[in-house]
């Protein structure tokens, strides 16, 4: 799902696109450990699952971005939670409000000119779409907007 | 009268570029955006009438196809929000409502124009055939993204991402 980027993607904004994306899957990597560590055996197994799939994205951001000369967002040592996960409920709703962050990164890369980069910001955003849906227990009409971003929503 | 002077003339050229719209010659042609627009009106019409058909015939279903339905609501909604659409509705639904096998629709949506299928006679076989309707919207919306506008491009993601968390939804063996 990786697309060839070159002298056409050249340019800051896919480059900090790219580089919001890496840093939100940096935050859900995290995100999951700390998660994980609330949840019982089957759903810190499907935590588990979505860890590796986001270290696989990163990995993807990573050489997308070095392609294109940047250096790569490198993750932080620690990062603020959104809210205190003391238990397996909290735990799940950071699963689904990292998973919004990282389809909220990937929406931007949409909005770019360079098609290759907007189909592969449309294909990416749809896994975590997914998995927010999972760990929240319920769908939305538009992920990667703010809720309540649309009037008729 | 006016004469053309140094000081005249590029007015008069300046006027002369002004070229109006000529009430003869039609309605002025749609941009891409909104012929793209038109078509993912279509099918997401086609799409609400399919879970309203399906929840007609099969109302045990309610539970899990109510927001699913809901949630194409809101993108029909947002898709006609950024048009002005004639009235009746857009060509596209019209065409492909009124004329099933019919070629309506523009842009590439995949789905206005088709033949509208029976409701199947399972409820597992309808809760299928929604699976492939929401799986085949998704994958017309992505091919969507490359000629329109960015805010509309991510309109379409969006819509696309959604369509295929219901994919998930409609998998679900409970349903059949």
């Amino acid at each position: 799902m990786r697309p060839a980027v070159g002298p056409a993607s050249a340019g800051r904004a896919p480059v900090a696109a790219l580089q919001a994306a890496l840093a939100a899957e940096h935050a859900a990597i995290y995100g999951y450990g700390v998660a994980g560590a609330q949840l019982t055996a089957a759903a810190r197994a499907a935590a588990l699952r979505d860890w590796t799939l986001h270290q696989n994205a990163r990995d993807t951001l990573t050489a997308m971005i070095a392609s294109l000369g940047a250096t790569p967002v490198a993750a932080s040592a620690a990062y603020e939670l959104p809210f205190a996960v003391h238990d397996a409920r909290s735990a799940r709703a950071l699963a689904a409000d990292m998973e919004d962050g990282v389809t909220r990164a990937y929406l931007a890369l949409v909005a770019l000119p360079d098609t290759s980069l907007r189909t592969f910001g449309a294909l990416a955003m749809q896994p975590p779409a997914e998995r927010a849906a999972y760990w929240r227990g319920t769908t939305t009409a538009f992920p990667g907007f703010p809720r309540g971003a649309f009037a008729h929503e | 009268m006016l004469a053309a002077s140094a000081t005249t003339l590029p007015l008069l050229l300046a006027l002369d570029a002004c070229v109006g719209p000529d009430p003869l010659s039609g309605p002025p042609p749609l941009s891409r955006d909104v012929r793209v627009l038109f078509a993912a009106i279509a099918a997401e019409g086609n799409l609400v009438h399919a879970y309203k058909r399906t929840l007609a015939a099969y109302s045990t279903l309610a539970p899990a196809l109510t927001p699913l339905l809901a949630e194409h609501e809101a993108h029909l909604a947002q898709l006609r929000a950024r048009v002005a659409e004639p009235p009746g509705g857009s060509p596209a639904v019209t065409a492909s409502l009124a004329s099933p096998g019919g070629s309506g629709g523009s842009g590439g949506s995949g789905a206005a124009g088709r033949a509208i299928p029976a409701i199947p006679g399972t409820r597992a076989a309808a809760v299928a055939l929604l699976r492939d309707a929401e799986q085949a919207a998704s994958a017309a919306q992505l091919r969507r993204l490359a000629t329109v506008s960015g805010p509309l491009a991510q309109l379409f993601a969006s819509i696309a991402a959604s369509e295929t968390t219901h994919v998930t939804v409609l998998d679900d063996r409970r349903l059949a």
